[in-house]
């Protein structure tokens, strides 16, 4: 194998590590502040997929645009699903409360089946198959557009949650939710606030691949699953660590794939995986701290 | 169209009052409706529903009981229980996937019950001797074999790279290609086995692209197929010809992508410009009926509804009657002839003509064998 294979599956695992990354700190958000462990995140991310969809072929708005108007759509359907049910069973078991993220995931995936049939839709833009050519590597231009775009948006994440009073205020309430209310914080509007940007996150990754990928209502469960390794790679609630878990998953999987085989590269994902939780439980970054 | 369709069903009925053999039938259909096969499973549907139109003409009236798999082998295994047990069906036609038929194959000797596979490809299905189970399409080995027969009557590739999905279709259809290249001094220079679904195939493709290989050879169902194509153009991988074994090659939605699309050949058990009788009308009345242009699995699950629905009314519904109907039995339809034989190790299995199809300005040619041949095959492959 030679060297230009290798560094062109660096450089692909990197840019899907990329959006898998995005998938993964929306999950990361809504399990630091409220404790709930998400398992309709996939789902959420089929609604942001189906949305861009939409908005491609019925007004012809291009993907990577639609972004600005998906995002903002996608926080106010989380938003509203953390007030109507998320918020009813915070105090609640925790297998309470995954029984209802589960069902809420059943209701969306089955929901797009009844109102859009389980026919694949496959978005076709001018740039679906194009690439840049960089000294013998190429480099996929809707992939790369992606990661740009998700590096914006994770810098973004963490200079709000960083430095505004806001982001402050979500990170007390991950700390100690009674502390936070004790201090004035209005925790249950954190939390919809928080749900809001973690189901933003989901749709827009949704919305970065639709472009490479297709979509059908089942789509979910596969992220899901993904979604979660990376989380509990880099430590359930951190930001960087979601965004470090997505990146090495995405590496890992498309190193071992010229390395080793294809057919081998999940077990490699999920060997590192584990060796990373027997050497470090909670994870790469994980203090269960935002 | 009901209305008509009603009129002349009436007309018949009339016309017919002493059709002895027009006792209802009761016959099981097991399919992957939803899930992630649905688009194919469509066209099994769709098929199945013309076709009790068209035995409805014949007289014969079908009590259709339709079970739905999800695409999964545990749940088409509990269809067919409940079809062979509860509903007292005739026979079964289903089901779609590999996975799925081989886990029902098992069973259909248990109950005693004909079950016709219309469109699965695993060969193992009728190699181990089941006395009820019957398989009209061509098995495995001929998806590849006839892909590369038709390569070689144009040049002579020295190697071949393999991709294909981890599924009982993908591995038993490349297993039997591999063989076949060896047969023909074909040198294999890549194997690569993929989950199906997964969305980043570029490191694999780029891995392939670094062996240079002549044919690329893919196995694919429904939307991976068009994935791979994608990357393939993305990373610049061009061999001299992409081969695609049936299923996700021979879809409208792989037609509909032109820039990845064009040029791809790919096996088929069936397309509707072949001579076969009734071929063409069959198209024509699906396309006008469902407003989307047949796939070959459409016409495999018309043929086979027929061929079941009709032995089982001819033998009154009795299952080991029925069984020996379609064992001794004869037809020549859509599908070409059929006949269920016992030759090279199989049991009850129609020796049916694959054929090969391009994409040639969006639409699919028949390129291979030259008897059925409506263009000639462009070669070697360019990106459009």
């Amino acid at each position: 194998m030679t060297f230009s294979v290798l560094l062109q599956s660096i450089i692909s695992g990197m840019l899907v590590g990329g959006v898998y990354a995005l998938i993964g700190i929306g999950l990361t958000i809504i399990f630091g502040v409220m404790r709930v462990i998400n398992f309709a995140h996939g789902d959420i991310m089929m609604v942001g997929m189906y949305l861009t969809f939409f908005l491609f072929t019925l007004l012809g708005i291009d993907p990577f645009v639609s972004v600005l108007i998906t995002m903002p759509l996608m926080f106010l359907f989380g938003a509203l699903m953390q007030k109507v049910f998320i918020n009813r069973v915070l105090s609640a078991l925790p297998q309470n409360q995954i029984l209802l993220t589960i069902g809420l995931g059943l209701i969306m995936s089955n929901s797009a089946m009844l109102a859009f049939t389980s026919d694949y839709k496959i978005l076709t833009t001018s740039y679906s198959s194009s690439s840049y050519s960089l000294g013998g590597i190429s480099i996929s231009q809707p992939l790369l557009i992606s990661f740009l775009i998700t590096c914006a948006i994770t810098v973004g994440l963490y200079w709000f949650l960083m430095r505004t009073d806001t982001g402050q205020a979500i990170r007390a309430t991950a700390q100690d939710r009674e502390a936070a209310q004790l201090m004035g914080i209005n925790v249950k509007w954190m939390s919809i606030l928080s749900f809001g940007i973690g189901s933003a996150m989901a749709g827009t990754a949704g919305a970065l691949i639709a472009p490479t990928y297709y979509i059908f209502p089942q789509v979910g469960s596969a992220f899901t699953l993904k979604a979660f390794v990376i989380t509990v790679l880099g430590g359930m609630g951190s930001i960087i660590g979601a965004t470090l878990g997505g990146i090495i998953i995405g590496l890992v999987e498309s190193v071992s794939a010229v390395t080793i085989s294809s057919e081998w590269k999940d077990v490699v994902v999920f060997a590192i995986f584990l060796l990373v939780l027997l050497i470090k439980p909670s994870g790469l970054m994980g203090k269960s701290r935002l | 169209m009901i209305r008509k369709i009603a009129a002349s069903a009436l007309v018949m009925a009339l016309a017919l009052p002493g059709i002895s053999q027009a006792a209802r039938v009761k016959i099981g259909f097991v399919n992957s409706i939803t899930g992630p096969e649905a688009p194919i499973g469509e066209n099994l549907t769709n098929g199945v529903t013309l076709a009790l139109e068209d035995l409805k003409k014949k007289g014969i009236e079908v009590d259709l009981i339709k079970e739905d798999d999800t695409g999964k082998p545990e749940k088409s295994l509990a269809a067919f229980e409940k079809l062979a047990t509860r509903d007292n069906v005739a026979g079964v036609v289903g089901p779609y996937t590999s996975a799925c038929s081989s886990a029902v194959a098992s069973q259909a000797d248990k109950y005693k019950v004909p079950l016709l596979i219309p469109a699965a490809a695993k060969e193992e299905i009728t190699r181990k001797g089941y006395k009820y189970v019957f398989r009209l399409n061509a098995p495995a080995d001929v998806y590849s074999s006839v892909l590369m027969d038709a390569v070689q009557t144009i040049d002579k590739p020295k190697t071949i790279a393999f991709i294909y999905e981890s599924t009982d279709f993908g591995t038993s259809t490349v297993k039997t290609a591999k063989e076949y290249a060896k047969k023909l001094g074909i040198q294999e220079v890549a194997d690569e086995k993929y989950q199906k679904g997964a969305p980043d195939f570029r490191s694999t493709l780029t891995k392939i692209k670094s062996k240079n290989p002549d044919l690329v050879f893919m196995v694919s169902y429904v939307v991976d197929a068009i994935t791979l194509m994608r990357q393939s153009k993305e990373i610049g991988l061009s061999p001299k010809a992409f081969l695609g074994g049936g299923a996700g090659f021979t879809t409208a939605q792989f037609l509909a992508q032109k820039e990845i699309s064009n040029m791809v050949m790919s096996s088929t058990q069936w397309t509707d410009d072949v001579s076969w009788p009734g071929a063409a009308d069959f198209a024509k009345r699906y396309t006008a009926k469902f407003k989307k242009e047949p796939t070959y699995h459409a016409a495999c699950a018309y043929e086979a509804m027929v061929i079941m629905a009709e032995t089982a009314s001819k033998n009154g519904g009795d299952r080991d009657k029925t069984r020996n109907g379609l064992k001794a039995g004869h037809w020549n339809g859509v599908m070409g002839e059929v006949k269920f034989a016992d030759y090279a190790g199989f049991t009850n299995q129609n020796n049916h003509q694959m054929l090969v199809q391009q994409v040639q300005n969006g639409k699919y040619e028949t390129v291979f064998p030259p008897k059925f041949a409506t263009k000639k095959a462009l070669y070697p492959f360019k990106w459009k």
